[in-house]
């Protein structure tokens, strides 16, 4: 702990000159009510005012990355759902599309389509679990139960399909483990008819909310330079106004067929790269994914939902291979080292989450604690895929 | 600080569980539970079970998810699996005023001491739910975890354990609810009918 | 620009260090541990390259690498049914090593460096000020493989506790049973402190509880 004389407030009219003052080092944490998670943030504070923040994380190491190395490429998929547990789909999808890229295997069209539904559709959950956190860290109760109540809807169709209701193990390497159950297609327009609406309730219950507002307008900004140094992908960049979308510029299963816009922030509310920004991103993209969901159904063929040729032992060929997706919180990637054998030599997950918490350190001082809660929030950050 | 039951597994002559549960406040001599301080047997009487009515009507829990489950207990907060109305909706964020701790979620080597320090600074009367099977055994981390504590037992006693990857928000309401019987000084055994536990008897153990 | 040009380029510019060029999956270059920085710098600031996003860093030990491709590869010690760690004899030999995974927003090519360094002075130079991304990807690189990033700002233990010994993915790597006192081994089931009055499956050994 330094001792530094504070700068701002009274003090720093009329100072009597043999009084001094000190940082204040206080722990965030891990249990804590407003860190997502067992996450540990050191705080340098000066009365209100952030000084330094240390992020500490680890406390949810649970050493998935060695377990990859004593099981197989499918038995792992078990594991990929327990880095993101509020978006399992899309880190099923990310793993699958890895080593389906290293294997050159082709996923049958039915599997493609329901593949993006999926995903499509936890993306939604996810950024509502989002929204409703990010409310309750700004003191407001109703969004997140709002949010959890749709979520239970979309959980209704995950459970019919795979047989979990939040942790589900769905796709396969080459495919999905079971195929879409009659009247999935009616389930998923009937959510997805009604999500619109649901989205304009929150927008009058909390984006358009004058407190909520002023507290995240203006606070927290991320810019496009820092996004890019400190590798924060995901609606933490495009909140800062870079539309950059691995669904878009580089894509990955069928996303190419589709029609659907990036959005970005541009600073509506108050500067761009600010917090009601990185929301806002994540609200439009509720709506886009809706869109996306549209199209896979209609489009959606019949057929096998396994490709064929793949043994029950899946073999890469030696080598090794960087795959990214877009999952709701940024990119998730898979950096997959094969030695021609059942198991992987080396699995890396390149988190997004852990990036997006890097920058916290550069934005972190220069506010207050209560604009760092809110900070943290906007970053929507996962403990699970930062520590694995 | 586990209770052993071994003397008193057998019913006594005349006990009906269907009687038991009809009756609310009636209490099974042989087995009563008012805190896990002392292996003696108490019998009850009518202020502690009014105690114990006030304390397992108003079990506030304390914030302490770790991981998946986390999400779940938050599910059985929700609107949905409303577990405020068994009185455990008052989720208190400091463990002075909490008496139950859902450990939800795999504890870490890292975690294992803040999760004791938790456990100390609550006050008695509490009780520990262990949620998940990475709460009760390490779960799917078991093999190759070297940062997993593989069970929360071995860190603080446990009276519930609720199984599952996550458990569902309705087993965790069933896990509340045989911890109410527990504080109610109810015997401790599992409230399913006879034909269930005679059933489960038969279903093999595969040993590999 | 392709993997193959940007490969002849930084032959171009560093010679001998710049090593062979590795095709297939994952496109890039295997790279001299020693000029890693620069040539790190090389790409970023070069106009035709300009890679200013480090995807990812990855920290590996080639521990037991099974050359032929036929997956022979050494396994890893874990914890036995029992829950008690696996010992072995076996002492590490081989290399540590680094990949890193480049991007670029401005052309979207992607390229990814290679290097090793060996077992028992593993000094790689820290690229975290050419892309501050890297301090926490190569402290991670460093808790958990065991390579030392010269020049790095904080180089300290991120996930793990900061004196747990012993880097994890290595692949002679023995799971500890106890650290600090917080015990990291299991318990058997004959062990475990099921009450007589829970609903268990049958044991192999013993009767069960439950029965309402």
């Amino acid at each position: 702990m330094s001792e530094q004389v504070s700068t701002h407030g009274w003090q720093a009219q009329d100072e009597p000159h043999d009084l001094h003052s000190e940082l204040l080092e206080i722990n965030m944490g891990p249990q804590h009510p407003a860190t997502h998670g067992v996450l540990r943030l050191l705080v340098h504070t000066d009365g209100e005012i952030v000084h330094e923040v240390t992020p500490v994380i680890g406390y949810l190491h649970r050493c998935a990355e060695k377990i990859a190395e004593g099981c197989d490429y499918r038995q792992w998929m078990v594991y990929t759902d327990r880095f993101d547990y509020l978006a399992p789909m899309n880190m099923n999808f990310g793993y699958a599309v890895a080593v389906e890229n290293m294997l050159g295997v082709a996923v049958p069209e039915r599997a493609e389509h329901i593949r993006v539904i999926c995903a499509e559709l936890q993306r939604i959950a996810s950024h509502l679990i989002a929204l409703g956190t990010f409310g309750l860290d700004m003191g407001a109760w109703t969004p997140l139960l709002y949010c959890f109540r749709e979520r239970e809807e979309i959980l209704n169709i995950f459970e019919r399909l795979s047989g979990g209701r939040m942790l589900y193990n769905y796709f396969d390497i080459g495919g999905l483990r079971f195929d879409a159950y009659d009247g999935f297609a009616e389930d998923v327009l009937d959510i997805i008819n009604i999500m619109e609406q649901k989205i304009g309730e929150y927008n009058t219950l909390l984006s358009y909310n004058k407190i909520f507002v002023e507290r995240t307008a203006d606070v927290g900004i991320i810019d496009a330079d820092d996004c890019y140094a400190y590798g924060c992908t995901g609606p933490v960049l495009r909140g800062a106004g870079v539309p950059f979308d691995c669904r878009k510029d580089d894509p990955y299963s069928i996303y190419d067929r589709f029609e659907f816009e990036i959005p970005y922030g541009e600073g509506e509310k108050g500067t761009i790269g600010d917090c009601w920004d990185r929301y806002m991103v994540r609200v439009r993209e509720m709506y886009e994914s809706c869109r996306i969901v549209r199209q896979a159904l209609d489009a959606m063929p019949d057929g096998p939902i396994m490709a064929e040729d793949l043994k029950k032992l899946v073999k890469p060929p030696v080598g090794s291979l960087y795959t990214r997706t877009e999952s709701s919180k940024g990119e998730i990637g898979f950096h997959i080292f094969s030695d021609g054998g059942a198991r992987p030599f080396r699995n890396k997950v390149r988190s997004p989450s852990f990036s997006n918490l890097h920058v916290l350190e550069k934005v972190g001082p220069g506010l207050m604690i209560s604009d760092l809660v809110a900070t943290v929030g906007s970053l929507d950050i996962v403990l699970g895929e930062i520590d694995r | 600080m586990r209770k052993n039951y071994t003397e008193s597994t057998t019913p006594p002559e005349g006990y009906d569980p269907r009687r038991e549960q009809m009756l609310d406040f009636k209490v099974d001599e042989d087995l009563a539970l008012v805190t896990r301080s002392d292996d003696k047997n108490f019998i009850l009487t009518t202020v502690d079970e009014l105690f114990n009515w006030a304390r397992l009507s108003s079990i506030w829990p304390v914030t302490f998810g770790l991981a998946c489950c986390a999400i779940e207990m938050m599910a059985a907060s929700a609107t949905r699996y409303d577990i405020d109305r068994f009185g455990a909706g008052a989720f208190r964020a400091t463990p002075r005023q909490a008496d139950l701790m859902i450990v939800s979620g795999t504890v870490t080597a890292k975690m294992a001491t803040r999760l004791r320090r938790i456990y100390d600074q609550m006050p008695e009367p509490k009780w520990v739910v262990a949620m998940g099977s990475c709460a009760i055994g390490g779960g799917p981390y078991f093999k190759y975890g070297y940062h997993v504590v593989k069970g929360v037992d071995f860190l603080v006693p446990v009276d519930v354990y609720i199984p599952g990857c996550p458990p569902r928000p309705e087993v965790l309401l069933d896990g509340l609810m045989r911890l109410q019987d527990k504080i109610r000084g109810r015997k401790g055994k599992s409230r399913v009918p006879r034909w269930v536990a005679d059933y489960a008897k038969k279903i093999p153990y595969v040993k590999r | 620009m392709e993997a193959t040009a940007i490969h002849e380029l930084l032959k171009r510019r560093f010679g001998d260090d710049v090593l062979d060029f590795v095709d297939g999956h994952g496109q890039g270059a295997r790279v001299a541990a020693a000029r890693v920085a620069e040539i790190a710098q090389v790409l970023r600031d070069e106009d035709e390259l300009d890679f200013e996003s480090l995807m990812c860093l990855t920290g590996l030990d080639w521990d037991g690498y099974d050359e032929s491709g036929k997956g022979k590869s050494v396994g890893i010690l874990g914890y036995d049914e029992l829950g008690k760690p696996e010992t072995s004899d076996r002492v590490g030999e081989g290399e540590l090593g680094v990949a890193y995974a480049l991007y670029s927003h401005r052309h979207g090519h992607k390229f990814c460096l290679y290097a090793r360094v060996p077992r028992q002075a593993p000094e790689v130079p820290s690229v975290s000020r050419v892309w501050p991304t890297a301090a926490w990807h190569e402290r991670e690189a460093f808790d958990l493989v065991g390579v030392r990033f010269t020049g790095h700002p904080d180089l300290r233990r991120i996930l793990l506790d900061d004196d747990w010994a012993g880097h994890p993915l290595r692949k002679d790597y023995q799971m500890p049973g106890v650290w600090q006192e917080v015990p990291l081994a299991g318990r058997s089931y004959a062990e475990s402190k099921w009450g007589e009055d829970d609903v268990v499956l049958p044991d192999p050994g013993g009767d069960s509880g439950g029965g309402a």
